[in-house]
């Protein structure tokens, strides 16, 4: 557990010493910022035109929070290959991987340190996103429950894509095709369910079971459906797994 | 304290490392010697547990690198050919983190980073960023890393590569120093460094070894005949036909130089002193005899006789390991 902290810790300095994660957490805070300026300009615009007494006001965490985290996926979409494309390539392109390999260092260590600190990373940027939920309440009163859970949500959203990232990193010793095939995979799994629709009723239900976002929707309205836990868990042990044969085969190879 | 007993690692169709046996003393120096490609890293790697061999087994301090890989590479120090370092890190940063990974105890960690980067003549740069270190203190960064656990092997790929004189002997003379207290294998191109810092040599050559022994034996063992060096002043004259009717030499290799200077190697037979004769008929030719001396085959001369390909077999007692297989 210790070599895992270690690991971890080398990495989330490694980010923070290196321009990565200012630049991906600056751009992420623009970006979410946006869009939920954007948003909470469509949502005053709604409840504006709402006639008095026609009905229940519009729900604060329906019509705004869900949608503004259902961006947040889109971001983390396009951020996270920044993030895992250079945890292994860099290091065998550097040299380093000879130090971490020939340390008595287990594979499964390094890879849930880089893991672990990948998912730092990526929580840090999270938290930039509380400041706006905090401005959400000190000028409205939204319940905190449904936003508890899209946090959850998010995190074992990205923690897939973390998983997936570092096995796509694994795999090669040039950032860039790393960080190209991570974002294809990434946006292949986000649009999968489109196709769903003309597989039929049972091929679309298995399609959109793969497609990593469609499992966020109920993390939105603020339900934990062991169901997407479970997706997601699997899913990032499957992808863990996958690093780790690819890590012990190129260990063979040379 | 090192055993390899039949290290063979193919890739494909393609043997890097062929039937490879050699052991390693406690305290001893060795060193690894071989042109590019002739499978010294390789060799290096597997020791150190970077990768598996395909087969044979090589153990450290009694652990097997590959079933019981976490002991061994706990007593294994590795400066690999460039030395693992994060650019991004500071020099204290790094020793730190390796001292971590490499499983020493939370409350040593300062005192041994301390202690090693001093030993390495670090200290000074301990803040700075190791991407910006020049070469001399990369290299001294990158065994510092290796020395950090106090490992009982230290396996060196070419430690003193790209560093000026100046560093090459402090580097020498730093791992003179670990050896004894430390098990040493390093590998190098630079041959006289060989002779000043090992007491044993490997010789490798596509995969195989070629020799074992320490530098002063295979400097003597392969002398297999005598060269003699001369300097004749002897303008216009042709001295090769002259020098080969002496009974006993069996080569004359000369080379006209500026001002009628030609130098002369000549091979005699082995036990041979053909020094009167040679003095003898360039004085009676009314040549000037400015220079005549014996030539020791240095250890440069041995590398290239055992490690070319058409070099010929080398001295069959040099030679344990070197079989058919090398020419199929």
């Amino acid at each position: 557990m210790r070599n895992v902290i270690t690991i971890a810790r080398k990495e989330l300095q490694s980010y923070f010493a290196s321009p990565i994660a200012y630049v991906v957490i600056g751009f992420f805070a623009l970006l979410f910022g946006y869009f939920f300026a954007s948003l909470v300009y469509w949502f005053e615009q709604q409840s504006l035109q709402m006639t008095p007494g026609s009905g229940p006001p519009l729900n604060i965490n329906q019509a705004l929070i869900g949608p503004v985290f259902m961006n947040v996926s889109v971001i983390v979409l396009f951020v996270m290959p920044m993030i895992t494309m250079r945890t292994y390539a860099e290091e065998k392109r550097s040299g380093t991987m000879e130090l971490l390999l020939t340390s008595p260092l287990t594979d499964v260590q390094i890879i849930l340190g880089k893991f672990l600190g990948a998912l730092g990373l990526y929580a840090v940027m999270l938290a930039v996103t509380l400041i706006h939920v905090g401005v959400l309440f000190i000028y409205g009163s939204p319940e905190w429950k449904p936003i508890a859970t899209v946090y959850l949500g998010l995190l074992l959203m990205g923690a897939c894509f973390i998983s997936a990232g570092l096995f796509i990193s694994s795999l090669t010793k040039n950032q860039i095709v790393a960080g190209m095939v991570t974002f294809a995979v990434f946006l292949l799994l986000w649009v999968i369910n489109w196709l769903g629709q003309s597989f039929g009723p049972t091929g679309q239900a298995v399609i959109s079971h793969l497609s990593i976002t469609e499992h966020l929707d109920d993390f939105a309205r603020g339900i934990i459906d062991t169901k997407h836990v479970i997706y997601y868990l699997s899913f990032i042990v499957f992808g863990l797994f996958l690093t780790a044969r690819s890590v012990d085969s190129e260990r063979w190879r040379g | 304290m090192i055993e390899v007993q039949h290290l063979s690692k193919r890739y494909g169709p393609f043997t890097a490392v062929d039937d490879v046996s050699f052991s390693v003393g406690a305290g001893e120096i060795l060193g690894f010697l071989g042109p590019n490609g002739a499978g010294k890293t390789t060799t290096m790697r597997i020791i150190t547990g970077y990768m598996p061999a395909s087969e044979g087994t090589v153990t450290v301090a009694g652990h097997d690198v590959f079933s019981d890989a976490i002991e061994a590479k706990k007593r294994t120090g590795y400066l690999p050919e460039t030395p693992p370092l994060y650019p991004d890190m500071s020099v204290r940063d790094y020793v730190t983190f390796v001292a971590r990974i490499k499983g020493v105890p939370s409350r040593e960690v300062r005192g041994r980073v301390d202690a090693v980067m001093k030993k390495t003549h670090i200290a000074d740069m301990a803040s700075r960023h190791c991407g910006k270190l020049s070469k001399g203190y990369k290299q001294r960064v990158g065994l510092a890393q290796a020395l950090i656990h106090n490992p009982d092997v230290l396996v060196l790929d070419e430690p003193t590569a790209g560093l000026d004189p100046k560093q090459i002997i402090e580097a020498r003379q730093l791992i003179t120093e670990l050896g004894g207290n430390h098990t040493v294998v390093l590998s190098t191109h630079i041959l006289p460094e060989v002779s000043q810092t090992c007491s044993r040599v490997v010789i490798i050559a596509r995969g195989k070894v070629v020799a074992v022994d320490t530098p002063d034996n295979l400097t003597a063992r392969l002398r297999g005949s005598e060269t003699m060096y001369l300097q004749v002043a002897a303008p216009g004259a042709d001295v090769t036909p002259a020098l080969s009717a002496i009974a006993g030499i069996t080569r004359v290799k000369a080379e006209a130089g500026a001002n009628g200077l030609v130098a002369i190697e000549v091979d005699c037979e082995q036990g041979r002193d053909v020094r009167r004769e040679l003095a003898a008929t360039v004085v009676n030719h009314g040549w000037g005899l400015l220079e005549l001396r014996p030539m020791r085959m240095s250890l440069e001369d041995i590398f290239l006789s055992l490690t070319t390909e058409d070099a010929g077999a080398p001295p069959a007692d040099a030679a344990p390991a070197a079989t058919e297989a090398a020419n199929a």
